[in-house]
């Protein structure tokens, strides 16, 4: 096999991601249109968005909001790079959940009550499935012996079977992070699910680009970490992590909305117990 | 060469405590500041000059020993004397335990034993000093700015502020004490020192409040006294006079001893009643004593003990009261707003983490738990000292009332931003510590759940906090806050302080932490501890440079390309009222101009202090006492 030149990896990562998460949206917006019988918008749809909120007048509140939205930009395009590259596991977490941080905190520092709503929702949506993602990257220690996140790739059995409970409660993890119902409670994609949009209201123009372009990076990224359960293949790690979307749009469309405590409890009994007991066995 | 080194530890011990004692006889202001200067610079000058020297034994005169001999009954009577004064029984009898212990060993024949004074300056008592000296002489500067202020407005009960500063200041000596002497009845006596150096600090407003934290304090840690004049007792009975002989012997009562002693120190479950009563004590004693140093005496000593936990189940039951003190002080720290109280949970989580790991016993273990302690010690100094700050200029220590500061001070503002990214964003120092830490934790599933939830609970509330600093409305033009030149340039030292430190975390872990903990742990590293410890160094390589300019070049792009003309006052589901001052007033119902404000999530009724503590502290508890039960087994 040849290894290319990490330089250009990382090249072609910051390059292309952003368009491969595009097209995942656009397709989102595509089969949920149809779900709810809608034509929907051209699969393409995503990238005229961000061309137009690129080209529009830029409106702040203060100079820090636009700060915050570098950071989140950034960080999550390392924190893809980390990922990919297969550096350590738990940096990797790290960084990434700095970028929702910068997230929230460019939501917590305006004056405006939806703006702060949005963001301390997020910060308790980050506090219910931080500790899931921990053990997943515990689990992949136990099975492979390292912390390196290029360590599944050279392993011989696809984490899927020895780390099935982990999975399941990562699948949460995504709906949580590609804010689908029933926890898109910080900010929502869909009108019905709020009048006032959450944690990005006060962003808009070229910054609420920027904050587009990163979700693009971010579903990216979550694309890999579910392939990841089956590296070994990258065709059967794609329909992998492409039926968890399917499943994901799903799921959207079925439920309503939780409350925030709901959810962190849901979080830290639920899934967090179901992933402890695929440890559990690990360790035994 | 000898001569240096013992005139060195004269300038780290004895010229403080003498600086201190001069000061508290009520001397003109002009001298007093000198003092301070002079007592902090010298324990600065001699702290490094030491570090230069490398690490050594170094055999005092024996006659010190016996004068600890003498000593340690006699600072029994003093707390016990001031048991009598605040009428607390229990701290009298606590307290009369060391003298009815050298009674025993009076009889017992084994008094004044033989074995000559010994400093051990190896590298962790070197990385004590250090932080002790430039960190504590920092902040005994910060005081004289800070006390200049506070002194104004003070209550009639309060202590005289000479002496007050005088005892900040002699406590560098006492503490230097501690983490140096190796002679058992020494580090008693310093250990007790330190606790009425607190008791005073925390009385120093003289009100029923303060007074009652400083009596809770008082009883607490001569609680943990009494424990450690008892394990030196029973030490010196079997023969081991040192504490590095100690180490060496196979007993594991004094251990266990030892354990609950810096346990109460450090503020751990079930003890951490009393640091947060001590945050009633002006904030340059917070930062010194309950945040950087005398609690992270507490730390040096179980760090000390832990070589000696090698296969036994009392290091396991240390770690696990860590990682258990980490989560609970994380949970409860959620539904505080007194910005005092946040940080001095999580003091108590931090030290927590740092016990978690020195019971872990492995290399890397030992790593996570040197490189949070020394983080800490700056980063936390560091927001204490920005929150007594902002407290002088606003008034308030509560965390809603420091919306818009960022506008009125923001110096301190920024000081405080780049202390709390310091406590938990990539790549500074403590988000370090706490990854190794979890790596190090990996076989041991128990402390690894309660250090994966605690450090997701702490993100909560120092997110919050910082959210709440940054919020600012619009305003084209910043004032500096005039703060004493005292304060301002100390907290700017810190700040860059802190920031060298992230830039240098490669070179610190590589060249300091790492040999530190190879010294201590090299031969108990197996193989994928080792090969984790050097995964350390290689992600400190290109990523964290990455990381750095990362967060460069998004502040600098971000602050580029913001214009004024861009501004817009933010959504308010009504149409803003344009004023100076406010920019979230919005015309209401009927055209009324109303106010909109939103304080954060503080979720009493999931993690109210008291509903946590009620399950918590009993646990806690059944954990101390496993403690004695597994040597009894």
């Amino acid at each position: 096999m040849i290894t290319p030149n990490p330089t250009f990896q990382i090249a072609l990562l910051i390059l292309l991601a952003p368009f491969f998460g595009a097209l995942i949206a656009g397709l989102d917006r595509k089969i949920t249109a149809r779900m709810q019988g809608r034509i929907g918008p051209p699969v393409l749809q995503p990238f005229y968005d961000v061309m137009k909120l690129l080209r529009k007048e830029p409106i702040v509140v203060n100079r820090i909001q636009v700060v915050y939205a570098f950071l989140h930009l950034a960080f999550m395009a390392l924190s893809l790079i980390l990922l990919v590259l297969g550096q350590d596991s738990l940096m990797f977490l790290f960084v990434f959940a700095f970028s929702t941080l910068a997230l929230v905190l460019g939501g917590m520092c305006v004056r405006s009550p939806y703006s702060r709503i949005g963001s301390q929702r997020e910060i308790m949506l980050m506090v219910a499935y931080e500790p899931v993602l921990i053990v997943l990257m515990i689990g992949m220690y136990l099975v492979n012996g390292s912390f390196l996140l290029a360590s599944p790739i050279a392993a011989a059995r696809p984490m899927l079977f020895t780390l099935p409970l982990i999975f399941i409660a990562v699948l949460v993890v995504l709906a949580i992070k590609l804010q689908k119902s029933p926890f898109d409670l910080a900010t929502s994609h869909h009108a019905h699910q709020e009048i006032i949009k959450g944690l990005t209201i006060e962003y808009a123009g070229p910054y609420l680009a920027i904050l587009e372009i990163a979700h693009f990076y971010e579903i990216a990224l979550l694309f890999y970490l579910i392939m990841l359960f089956w590296a070994s293949s990258l065709l059967i790690g794609a329909l992998l992590a492409c039926a968890a979307f399917f499943l994901m749009i799903i799921a959207d469309n079925v439920f309503a909305r939780l409350t925030s405590i709901w959810t962190f409890r849901f979080m830290w009994t639920g899934a967090l117990i179901l992933s402890l007991t695929n440890i559990l066995w690990l360790y035994l | 060469m000898h001569e240096t080194r013992e005139w060195l530890l004269g300038g780290l011990v004895l010229i403080p405590i003498l600086c201190g004692g001069i000061m508290a006889a009520r001397v003109p202001k002009g001298i007093r500041n000198l003092l301070i200067v002079l007592g902090g610079m010298t324990t600065i000058a001699c702290s490094i000059l030491l570090a230069l020297g490398g690490t050594q034994r170094i055999a005092l005169h024996p006659s010190l020993g016996i004068a600890g001999a003498v000593l340690e009954p006699l600072v029994g009577a003093l707390v016990c004397w001031i048991g009598l004064r605040i009428r607390s029984r229990l701290i009298c009898a606590m307290a009369a335990m060391p003298l009815l212990l050298t009674l025993a060993s009076l009889l017992t024949g084994n008094w004044a034993h033989t074995a000559e004074t010994v400093v051990v300056i190896d590298s962790l008592s070197l990385v004590m000093v250090l932080i002790i000296s430039i960190v504590g002489g920092l902040i005994t500067f910060f005081a004289i700015g800070y006390m200049d202020q506070h002194e104004q407005h003070s209550t009639p009960t309060a202590m005289d502020g000479g002496s007050f500063l005088g005892v900040l200041v002699a406590f560098l000596g006492l503490m230097n004490g501690l983490v140096l002497t190796d002679d058992l009845r020494w580090l008693t006596i310093f250990w007790e020192a330190t606790t009425l150096c607190s008791f005073l600090l925390i009385g120093y407003e003289g009100s029923l409040e303060s007074n009652n934290s400083a009596r809770r304090a008082l009883l607490i840690n001569t609680f943990g006294g009494t424990c450690l004049a008892v394990a030196s007792f029973v030490a010196e009975r079997d023969g081991h006079g040192t504490l590095s002989s100690l180490l060496t012997s196979s007993a594991l009562l004094p251990l266990a001893l030892m354990a609950v002693a810096s346990m109460s120190k450090a503020a751990q479950l079930p003890f951490q009643s009393w640091l947060l009563g001590a945050m009633v004590a002006p904030t340059p004693v917070s930062a010194l004593l309950h945040s950087s140093t005398m609690v992270k005496a507490g730390s040096y000593l179980v760090l000390r003990l832990a070589p000696a936990l090698d296969a036994t189940v009392l290091g396991g039951i240390i770690s696990l009261a860590g990682a258990f003190t980490f989560a609970a002080a994380s949970a409860m720290s959620i539904s505080q707003s007194n910005g005092k109280r946040v940080l001095a949970y999580s003091t108590i989580a931090n030290l927590g983490l740092i016990a978690a790991c020195a019971g872990i016993h492995s290399p890397l273990a030992f790593a996570a738990a040197l490189t949070i302690l020394i983080f800490h010690a700056v980063s936390k100094a560091l927001l204490f000292l920005c929150v007594g700050t902002i407290e002088q200029t606003i008034g308030s220590r509560h965390i809603e009332d420091m919306g818009g500061i960022l506008f009125k001070m923001p110096l301190t503002t920024t000081v405080a931003i780049i202390g709390m990214a310091s406590m938990m964003v990539p790549p500074f120092g403590m988000l370090i510590g706490k990854w190794m830490a979890i790596e190090a934790s990996v076989d041991n599933p128990l402390i690894l759940l309660l250090l994966i939830l605690g450090s997701a609970l702490t993100i909560f509330f120092w997110s919050k906090w910082l959210g709440r600093i940054t919020t600012a409305s619009y305003h084209h033009k910043y004032t500096i806050e005039k703060v004493s030149i005292w304060m301002s340039s100390i907290l700017l030292i810190m700040g860059l302080a802190v920031l060298t430190a992230s830039l240098g975390a490669l070179p610190i872990q590589r060249y300091v932490i790492k040999p530190v903990s190879l010294s201590f742990f090299g031969q108990y590293g197996t193989r994928t501890s080792l090969s984790l410890l050097d995964s350390v160094d290689a992600f400190l390589g290109w990523p964290l440079l990455v990381v750095l300019g990362a967060i460069l070049i998004s502040v600098l792009v971000g602050s580029a390309l913001f214009r004024k003309s861009h501004i817009r006052l933010p959504y308010l589901c009504g149409e803003n009222v344009d004023t100076p001052e406010y920019s979230f007033i919005f015309r209401s119902i009927a055209d009324t101009p109303s106010m909109a404000l939103l304080n954060s999530y503080y979720l009493s009724r999931v993690f109210g202090e008291q509903r946590i503590e009620m399950i918590c502290n009993p646990i806690a508890i059944l954990i101390v006492i496993s403690l004695f039960g597994v040597i009894f087994q």
